[in-house]
């Protein structure tokens, strides 16, 4: 017999898993029963919420479908924002590109091989009005993906947008996601203290909140983002615990300014994975509510219930989606999203199955809309709230994460909070001790991924379509952007930029949006502002 | 038996791709298999990697990128390795990289390329075999 058949017999006789542990570790047990879980549980939209902040969930209103966008010029991103509210996308999920992430426009050398790749490429304000050009700004929710320093100048040129176009701020819905420590690759600290001062990037951080709180009501201020940590392999009971942790430092940033805990805790919210391990996902998440009510009202003592309610939106996790047999990844995503739903999450990014492979193209981008339409119309899975609340084993592993996650952000506080843990290089030692054990896990076959280590296929061919950018976008945005420089009215320029660069130097308190606010009017670029900020530090980036 | 000395592979993420995900699993799989693995970490040019590669002596340079920057730099890799004359040093990329790309990486003469899902020993089997 061949090894190739002697495989396939063997696993006829009677196949096992490798073993019953969830993707922390918990060891599932053979069943469940009132013996491990006995408890009473409040009716969803009540404190501790932890089956959901509202008692009819998605009976008022179905989550977001919001999928993150964008690549190419500011007119392509465009056109696939379009192209997805088109097909039934209800959010927009603004992916700006690397060099935008990193504050430098598309002539800086370093910058040019990766304009347009990951996100779309955004310096001038002229780039975020045709971003945005034909979206009315007060009808559909917009996440802007962008950190500081570069999330005040964004969302500076956001503000004025909507001052142009005559909607007025009070009538403006989305976030600024304005994470300054986990936005980049989740955990790595070089990559946040190669390109700009990391201390700055948190000043400016709680500066924006600060200037966006009062003028911006129905604006989230934060989104704390935790999928990026996940994704580099780390479990669901970290993942709970270091966000919650950073969440909570800062919290007490924003205090130590004199803001009111009830003033904005509810304007603070979070992104998550949801991986495939499908009742821990559902048991995290539930967990995390928990924790976040608790932490506001014991902890922060917040007296408005709307703080205690934990908000987030999902990521279908790109981790256990592979290479091999893509079209698998449809069915992974699916279990993944319903994951999210279950767990009464309030918008979902379900991530495409080409994503191994490149940028989704728009069929796998629309598949994603599907897939949540189906879910939404279709299973009826969101009919009731929170409708595996009180199974033995969802409740019991809940707990069980609940408690863990707390330990977690208790070791993290004894060691001076989590944005300290960061500096000191310890969230880093445990990321990478996470991603070697999960590499190992693979390696082992101790964790089972299909077409990877088990049900391989041999000599695959991969014959789904995948994503291409123009060839000539690049040259394209270089070209702009040196021509945008040349004719503008250099002295308001200088005038503005200069006024950044003295406050920050010598007037460390004081809020630097405003003051962003004119150079942007005076058509500085994203760099120039973020220059002005690093020139007052005497701050040298990589060349 | 024969010591022989190990022999050495400088790993780096150039441009702006801080992906690090593989390249860190990577670099330990390598140490593991008996090499020894300088890591650059993020950042990096290909001047300056092809600089490290002179003072260290090194073997191999084996860069990645999830963001498309691959074809890229495999170009800058490929002309400064022939300007300097330094065409015994390999050159492996890894990372995400379409079945187009990883023929058009080998057509400019990138001697392994290494997609995700890749598994340890046909990492080290193919690293052990161009080495």
């Amino acid at each position: 017999m061949s090894k190739k058949e002697e495989a396939v017999y063997t696993h006829l006789e009677g196949e096992k898993l490798p073993n019953f542990r969830s993707l922390s570790g918990i060891e599932y047990k053979e069943y469940y029963d009132r013996s491990d879980w006995n408890g009473e549980l409040p009716p969803p939209g009540e404190y501790p919420f932890v089956r959901g902040i509202h008692r009819n969930m998605y009976r008022g209103r179905l989550w977001t479908r919001r999928q993150q966008a964008g690549f190419g010029t500011p007119e392509d991103g465009n056109q696939r924002i379009k192209y997805l509210l088109d097909v039934g996308q209800t959010g927009i999920n603004m992916d700006a590109d690397v060099p935008t992430q990193t504050g430098l426009d598309p002539d800086y050398p370093m910058a040019q091989a990766s304009i347009g790749l990951e996100g779309t490429s955004l310096s001038t304000y002229e780039d975020l009005k045709t971003l945005f050009e034909g979206i009315p700004l007060d009808r559909v929710s917009s996440t802007l993906i962008i950190q500081p320093p570069h999330s005040a100048v964004i969302m500076a040129q956001y503000l004025l947008m909507a001052q142009e176009r005559g909607i007025p701020w009070d009538k403006l819905i989305g976030t600024v996601m304005n994470c300054s420590i986990t936005q980049y690759v989740g955990g790595t600290l070089q990559s946040n203290i190669a390109w700009f001062p990391f201390d700055l990037s948190v000043k400016i951080g709680y500066d924006l909140i600060e200037y966006i709180t009062p003028r911006i009501p129905h604006w989230n201020i934060i989104n704390i983002n935790a999928y990026n940590m996940r994704g580099t392999g780390i479990d669901a009971i970290q993942e709970a615990g270091f966000s919650m942790a950073l969440a909570a430092d800062y919290i007490k940033g924003l205090l130590g300014r004199g803001l009111d805990i009830d003033s904005f805790a509810h304007r603070m919210a979070f992104f998550t994975a949801a991986d495939i391990d499908l009742f821990e996902e559902v048991a995290k998440l539930r967990a995390m509510r928990r924790i976040w009510a608790r932490m506001l009202k014991d902890k922060f003592k917040a007296k408005n219930k709307r703080s205690m309610q934990w908000r987030t939106a999902i990521q279908t996790s790109a981790l256990p989606l592979t290479a091999q047999q893509p079209l698998n990844n449809i069915v992974r995503a699916t279990i993944q999203t319903l994951a999210a739903v279950l767990a009464g999450t309030q918008s979902i990014h379900t991530t495409g199955y080409d994503e191994a492979y490149a940028l989704p193209t728009e069929e796998s981008h629309k598949l994603s809309v599907r897939t949540q339409q189906i879910i939404a119309y279709e299973t009826k899975a969101g009919n009731s709230a929170d409708p595996l609340g009180g199974s033995y084993l969802v409740e019991r592993m809940t707990d069980e994460i609940e408690e863990r996650a707390w330990a977690i952000m208790q070791l993290i506080e004894d060691k001076g909070g989590f944005i300290q843990c960061y500096k000191d290089g310890w969230v880093e030692d445990q990321i990478n001790e996470a991603r070697y054990k999960h590499a190992e896990a693979i390696e082992s076959n101790d964790k089972t991924v299909v077409g990877v280590n088990k049900f391989q296929d041999e000599d695959e061919e991969i014959k789904i379509s995948i994503f291409r950018h123009a060839g000539d976008m690049q040259e394209k945005r270089m070209e702009y952007i040196r021509n945008y420089k040349k004719n503008r009215d250099q002295d308001s320029v200088k005038r503005t930029l200069d006024t950044i660069y003295d406050l920050t130097k010598n007037k460390p308190d004081v809020n630097i949006v405003e003051p962003i606010i004119e150079a942007v009017k005076a058509k500085a670029t994203l760099q120039e502002i973020d220059d002005a900020m690093r020139q007052a530090f005497n701050f040298e980036m990589p060349k | 038996m024969k010591a022989a000395k190990k022999k050495r592979v400088i790993l780096a993420k150039v441009g702006l791709d801080g992906h690090d995900n593989g390249i860190r699993i990577v670099s330990k799989w390598l140490m593991d298999g008996g090499y020894e693995v300088i890591y650059a970490g993020l950042y990096n040019t290909p001047e300056r990697i092809i600089q490290m590669t002179i003072e260290e002596n090194a073997d191999a340079i084996g860069v990645s990128f999830l963001s498309g920057e691959h074809l890229f730099y495999a170009g800058k890799f490929k002309s400064l390795l022939g300007q300097k004359d330094m065409g015994h040093v390999k050159l492996i990329m890894g990372g995400v990289i379409t079945p187009e790309d990883v023929e058009a990486l080998k057509g400019l003469g990138v001697d392994a390329v290494f997609t995700p899902g890749t598994r340890r020993d046909v990492l080290l089997s193919k690293i052990d075999s161009i080495m």
